[in-house]
């Protein structure tokens, strides 16, 4: 299978601060790749220099193909952040189109997409409704929408739950699960171990590093732990980068 | 009440204030800065005022000896201090001099003027000035009227007649440029239409562009295909709509209600105002990249719009600055809009007469859209 992104090297540095430290990274397409580590160890910094927000200070970023940042590939990439990026003032349905049309789409074609995934994520009760009133569940749903309003081939979710009850959760990793259905490449960080679990293959990154990469399965029995929570802290207490199950460090 | 938790509360002012550098430096800086420029401004230390001075008397024979009162009364200004004398050959040399702006006014002695004088019959002497900016034609005027006081004390100590010579002159007063009856209203109408037209657009865009950025969407616009300069043009073209909607609210209601003066082409005056506020939204959208929150933007009103309306010449003439000080208004879009809007409205001056003031307000534009962009390419490095 090809790689969906390839993260060779790379470096980026906030001043003094080094966010990515020669960070190695390569990401299967179709696969759900979950990003697991503390506050500060570079996750965000990850995904935005895949999104190609952000500029390595060395090292390169290929993305389906072509080396970040790219604007081709920009339209390609479907980008969700964890506070609701949203036009309060519009409501879900008019943040849709508008997304969509900045990505390339025909009015009446953003229109005819809006509609679908107003649908699809459960939002047509209140899609005519300005975003400032709608709950955090139906505002992270219009999130995910708008990122998916151009038909992304890869999603870049970074911690897309945060703040949200676990019904509303479940929900949008149903619509995850979905996507992965299609054909879509996810990459998703988060630090709820239930999460975790349901990705096919998790990369743990600590001080900007990969620390330990493989499958939730093989990353409990590396360390001989029962849950995901233990490996985790088995890697992250073990000093040793260590790297499972092929692709990787 | 309880002293604990007010202390508690004015404490936290206190400790974030210290954190917050920014806004130290400008409850500090600022206030000395803007008040040393309105203490110069208000002081009688300004430059000179350029004023021109035609002679074509001939003098006369006077009781004691040949006197020429135009030389006489040339002496008399040189010892002004407010203004400098330059000496042109006849009044029409004067009069393009005024119209050019190498001269802010201009004195006239016509010919006879000494032999009527002496022979007590009437005689007229004209003072010349642009008549769009009231405080140098002021200026002017008070100047010559000194003078010419001075000089018929002389000559009644030296005569020996009280009061008599003098009487015989008469002041003709021209506005070169606008002419006779113009109001307060019209004189300072454009002052305060480029100064509103330019505090409102500017907090308008500067504020709704913030709010972009604080809800994270313009990260998903630097995440998205658009490019740099399709986001800057996209918000220039949509806040433009509204101010220029603002712009001809002003315009509208000083004309219609306020009877304000628009001696040329109403059209020409809100092109001017237009092409300041393309300039003034991008400048409000490239600042706003450098405030993190709506209390920093507000911060940055005194600094850009504070010195523009001391130095811009809304107020005070920018002819009687420091050469430092005039050299900062040319920089200063207000300066070019406001002169502009002055020639067309006041002076009902045309296309050829504004257009390098036009030209300047353009590059503003051009140059404020390139700090934006640059500002969202910072934004995304």
């Amino acid at each position: 299978m090809a790689d969906a992104i390839r993260v060779a090297s790379v470096v980026r540095t906030f001043g003094a601060v080094r966010a990515l430290d020669g960070l190695d990274l390569a990401v299967r397409a179709g696969e759900i790749l979950g990003l697991l580590g503390p506050n500060g160890s570079g996750k965000s910094t990850l995904i935005r220099v895949i999104v190609g927000l952000l500029r390595p200070s060395s090292g390169t970023v290929v993305v389906l193909d072509e080396r970040m940042p790219s604007r081709r590939v920009a339209a390609r990439i479907g980008y969700m952040t964890q506070s609701a990026a949203l036009y309060e003032d519009l409501t879900a349905r008019e943040n849709l189109i508008f997304f969509g049309r900045l990505y390339g789409l025909s009015r009446s074609e953003a229109k005819r997409r809006a509609a679908e995934l107003i649908d699809r994520v459960s939002l047509s009760e209140k899609a005519d409704v300005p975003v400032n009133r709608l709950s955090g569940g139906m505002r992270q749903r219009t999130n995910l929408a708008c990122a998916l309003i151009h038909r992304p081939e890869l999603l870049l979710l970074d911690e897309p739950t945060v703040g949200i009850d676990p019904k509303a959760r479940r929900g949008l990793w149903d619509y995850f699960y979905r996507l992965h259905g299609e054909g879509a490449t996810i990459v998703v960080s988060t630090h709820i171990m239930d999460e975790v679990e349901r990705c096919h293959r998790v990369a743990m990154i600590e001080q900007g590093r990969i620390i330990a990469l493989g499958t939730p399965e093989e990353l409990r029995r590396a360390v001989g732990a029962s849950t995901i929570e233990d490996a985790y802290l088995a890697f992250s207490g073990g000093a040793a980068a260590m790297a499972i199950g092929g692709a990787g460090a | 009440m309880s002293l604990e938790r007010v202390t508690a509360i004015a404490g936290r002012i206190f400790t974030q204030f210290r954190r917050d550098h920014r806004t130290l430096a400008l409850i500090l800086v600022v206030p000395i800065v803007v008040m040393s420029l309105v203490g110069y401004l208000l002081s009688e230390r300004r430059e000179p005022v350029p004023v021109g001075f035609a002679n074509a008397d001939q003098g006369a024979g006077a009781p004691v000896e040949p006197i020429n009162l135009g030389t006489a009364l040339e002496e008399e200004l040189h010892r002004e201090a407010s203004i400098t004398l330059r000496r042109y050959a006849s009044a029409e040399a004067a009069e393009a001099a005024v119209r050019s702006g190498d001269v802010l006014g201009a004195v006239e002695i016509p010919e006879g003027f000494s032999e009527r004088v002496l022979s007590r019959r009437p005689v007229s002497l004209r003072i010349v000035v642009r008549g769009i900016e009231p405080v140098t034609d002021g200026t002017v005027k008070i100047t010559v009227g000194r003078a010419m006081a001075r000089l018929a004390e002389r000559m009644a100590a030296a005569t020996g007649a009280p009061g008599g010579a003098g009487r015989a002159v008469t002041i003709e007063d021209v506005s070169l440029l606008a002419g006779p009856g113009l109001s307060t209203i019209d004189y300072y109408g454009p002052s305060f239409i480029v100064a509103f037209a330019f505090f409102f657009t500017f907090l308008l865009t500067s504020v709704s562009f913030l709010r972009e950025r604080s809800t994270g969407t313009i990260e998903r616009l630097a995440a998205s295909p658009a490019t740099r300069l399709e986001v800057v043009v996209g918000y220039l073209l949509g806040f433009l709509v509204f101010a220029l909607l603002q712009s001809l609210v002003i315009m509208g209601y000083g004309v219609w209600a306020l009877d304000m003066r628009v001696a040329g082409s109403i059209g020409l005056a809100l092109l001017v105002l237009a092409v300041l506020v393309v300039g003034v939204v991008n400048l409000g959208i490239a600042l706003s990249f450098f405030a993190r929150n709506e209390l920093q933007v507000v911060q940055f009103i005194p600094l850009v719009f504070v010195p523009q309306l001391l130095l811009a010449g809304l107020i005070w003439p920018v002819e009687t600055f420091h050469p430092i000080l005039r050299t900062v208004a040319q920089v200063l879009p207000l300066t070019h809009a406001l002169a502009a809007l002055r020639t067309v409205m006041i002076a009902g001056g045309g296309l050829a007469d504004i257009q390098g003031r036009l030209l300047v307000l353009l590059a503003f534009a051009a140059a404020m859209i390139a700090l934006g962009a640059g500002a969202l390419q910072k934004q995304k490095a």
